[in-house]
């Protein structure tokens, strides 16, 4: 940056020349700051309510009883599900269906209250669309947690009714509740589920594909790479000073969503902060890495950028956050082993809604370490023979 | 038209021709086809490992583990002594889940009083706390019923009337369009269209930043125009392949008759092609449209409201995202595919991405029309 270190090459020479770099090329600024921002700001506006509440469902009530009207109330009155519609056959609930604007259609069938009161076990059906597998089981779970209330509501009347000793009609209904605890997320948020995990995830594609392009722009000719290793004073210098100006900028940006995160949105950071800076670097190292290494081995750089992208673009679904890894095939669970992301979000996990215990979340950290260790040594290997190919080029004119 | 037909012939061409073009618009469609679905291919969460803390150790706790690791949800991998042990485990990730089974459970369930058991399972990946709740509550409602239907046999009670006073108004819940909720068949139909939709983005704004995208002699109109039908031509393919083989090969089920998938996949393709030439326009360089891209897919895919309710999206995100093709075509096209939704249900979504059709290619024939003005320059 001054005259003073211009004049002598080394670490801190490229350092600040990659800094001056963003500064005068703002679409590499934006590419590695603005960029990642945006879309990290647009996924948290999407999933800013946490929670998916009041989904509309539609009633088909045949029976027009105290017994039915009582149901739609109950249903109405869980906070999963809003009964938004009335309809009049089963035709136009299908339709309603089909037409996206209810997730699920509960039918009360005709003499619903007098068979109940019979004891003839009438059913009350709920049809609902799995096709969009969140919304349609958490109407049925809206659904499904409101019935039994109202069932409940009835039984002990009807079995003294029957005329049953009383030791028979004490009893519950489900003679083995089952007292469920959501553990590490206790109000199912979609926040600490799925967001949490989107934004690193988001940020890994932007780190890998821009460290192809970054270190691209500088090895696009053995003529501009051997300037850079003269200004770094040797090869090893100039990648580190290439590398690490990225680091800092890209630890800004997970550092800032994640203010946003912990702070506005209140996710828990039960875990060791320590740790947790920890696996940050080191994610955002191997990724470098791994961009890195891809513009070393693919020319032209859009190669570099296209093989970065194929491989970080899909990895979402083999990071195993919706689908978990241990249901998946032997191919993706493997590939899943090999993407930093994977051990980042698992160390991540542990380290803030779980609170693991340091001694027990040390495997997604070495595993991190391991990758950014192989990928290193992975750089080292091309660069000494990119070096060799050098000697060997000014050898022979 | 014989400069549409020069323009189309020109650009389809091209498509082959230049390397990074065919390597998106052929080669990725091509891997993304087998790539894509690896994760999700086994369909079902089988199996979820957890731990009993058996306190009561009686003959009825005993069957309740026993039919719980009977399930295909649920397996039961360890038995532990009391719960800090267990929680280690689930600490470890060699557990997902703990079931105590306190102490005096059969003698309360054999005397008909509630007999209680809890469940700690792993909510953070919520599959998982939902095959693990959903299965343990079954085995219990079943297994209790039956304790319960016994028991008021033996005191004397009609045997049917026992069952009816146990739940006298039940609940059938009937699962549509994907009833085994096998994760594939929800996420790929979905994510599908979200592949065409990147492939063909970037495709077409690499076409137009690589040297030869400029037709001298031909009008704005017939410009875009003729580079439209060429992308739609390639896409034709792609549609074909990604909306009607690959569903069949991972035997994921379309109701939808072909006709009406490809009536809606017809503005869905145009207004891709639309944006990605303005993309071109916008960006001059095929490396920034590269990098631009590349990230923006994970975002797309959850606007979309597919995966996220669009009830639970702000509405002003809502209102942009319907900018971005794949927002509108991912609903329409799951609707009309998966579900067999005729397409009067679809009448509003379809006039949307012939809107963004209008849209896009008015631009690009504008932007277009700019460009021709000024001189060629030597591309860089």
């Amino acid at each position: 940056m001054t005259p003073r270190r211009a004049l002598h090459p080394g670490f801190w020479l490229v350092f600040w020349r990659e800094l001056g770099w963003l500064r005068r090329r703002p679409f590499l600024l934006v590419l590695t700051t603005a960029s990642p921002l945006g879309l990290m700001a647009l996924l948290t506006a999407v999933f800013s309510a946490g929670l998916a509440t009041r989904l509309p469902i539609a009633v088909l009530d045949l029976d027009g009883s105290e017994l039915s009207r009582t149901v739609i109330r109950t249903v109405d009155a869980t906070p999963d599900v809003a009964v938004s519609q009335r309809v009049s056959d089963l035709g136009e609930g299908r339709a309603l269906i089909l037409s996206g604007r209810i997730h699920g259609l509960l039918l009360l069938p005709a003499n619903l209250e007098r068979d109940v009161t019979a004891g003839r076990r009438p059913e009350v059906v709920f049809f609902y669309n799995t096709q969009r597998l969140t919304a349609g089981n958490l109407a049925l779970r809206g659904v499904s947690n409101a019935v039994p209330n109202v069932a409940a509501g009835i039984r002990i009347s009807l079995r003294t009714a029957q005329g049953q000793p009383s030791e028979v009609a004490q009893p519950d209904l489900t003679p083995i509740p089952v007292q469920t605890h959501a553990l590490f997320n206790p109000t199912l948020n979609y926040v600490h589920f799925l967001l949490a995990a989107l934004l690193p995830s988001v940020l890994q594609v932007v780190v890998v594909t821009a460290a192809a392009y970054s270190v691209g722009l500088d090895v696009e000719t053995p003529h501009r790479l051997h300037s850079l290793r003269r200004l770094g004073g040797g090869l090893w210098p100039a990648v580190a000073g290439k590398t690490l100006p990225y680091t800092l900028l890209f630890l800004m940006v997970l550092g800032l969503s994640d203010t946003v995160l912990f702070g506005v949105l209140g996710m828990p950071l039960r875990g060791d902060r320590g740790l947790l800076l920890l696996a940050a670097l080191l994610f955002i190292l191997a990724c470098q890495f791994l961009g890195t290494l891809l513009a070393l081995v693919l020319r032209p750089m859009g190669s570099a950028v296209s093989i970065a992208t194929l491989l970080t673009a899909p990895a979402f679904g083999f990071m195993g956050i919706g689908f978990p890894r241990i249901g998946m095939s032997a191919f993706a669970h493997g590939w899943g082993a090999i993407l930093p992301g994977t051990w980042f979000l698992t160390a991540r996990i542990d380290q803030t809604i779980r609170g693991t215990p340091p001694a027990l979340s040390a495997r997604p950290l070495l595993i991190l370490l391991a990758i950014a260790v192989g990928l290193a040594a992975l750089l080292a290997l091309r660069l000494e023979s990119l070096r060799a190919e050098r000697v060997l080029h000014e050898a022979t004119p | 038209m014989s400069g549409v037909l020069a323009v189309f012939r020109g650009e389809f061409r091209r498509i082959f021709a230049l390397k990074p073009v065919f390597a998106t618009l052929v080669l990725a469609v091509a891997i993304y086809a087998v790539f894509y679905p690896q994760p999700y291919l086994n369909e079902a969460l089988r199996d979820v490992p957890i731990a009993v803390v058996d306190a009561d150790n009686t003959l009825s706790s005993r069957e309740m583990a026993r039919r719980i690791d009977a399930t295909p949800d649920i397996a039961v991998a360890l038995v532990l002594p009391d719960l800090p042990s267990a929680e280690r485990e689930v600490q470890a990730r060699s557990i997902h889940g703990i079931l105590v089974i306190p102490r005096e459970f059969e003698r309360d369930l054999l005397h008909g009083r509630s007999a209680p058991v809890a469940l700690y399972a792993d909510a953070g990946y919520f599959l998982m706390y939902q095959r693990l709740s959903g299965g343990v509550t079954a085995v219990a409602r079943t297994f209790g019923a039956e304790v319960e239907a016994t028991r008021l046999v033996a005191l004397g009670v009609d045997p049917a009337l026992a069952l009816a006073a146990g739940d006298p108004m039940p609940l059938t819940a009937v699962a549509l369009f994907n009833p085994q909720g096998g994760y594939a068949t929800y996420v790929l139909p979905a994510a599908l269209v979200l592949i065409l939709q990147q492939t063909l983005l970037i495709g077409v704004g690499l076409l137009g930043t690589l040297p030869g995208a400029r037709v001298a002699e031909a009008s704005p109109v017939a410009t875009v125009l003729g580079k439209l039908l060429a992308y739609l031509t390639l896409e034709t393919a792609a549609v074909l392949l990604y909306l009607v083989v690959l569903p069949f090969s991972y035997g994921i089920p379309r109701l939808g008759p072909l006709w009406a998938i490809l009536f809606v996949a017809l503005p869905f393709v145009l207004a891709v092609a639309g944006l990605g030439l303005v993309v071109a326009a916008v960006f001059h360089r095929p490396l920034v449209v590269q990098l631009v891209f590349a990230a923006v897919g994970l975002p797309f895919f959850f606007l979309a409201g597919f995966a996220w309710p669009t009830e639970s999206i702000p509405g002003a995100v809502h209102w942009i995202a319907q900018l971005v093709p794949s927002t509108t075509a991912i609903d329409a096209l799951v609707r009309v595919s998966q579900l067999g939704a005729p397409l009067p249900l679809v009448r509003d979504q379809i006039l949307v991405l012939w809107g963004l059709v209008a849209f896009y290619g008015t631009l690009a024939v504008l932007l277009e029309a700019r460009r021709a003005e000024r001189p060629i320059l030597a591309s860089p």
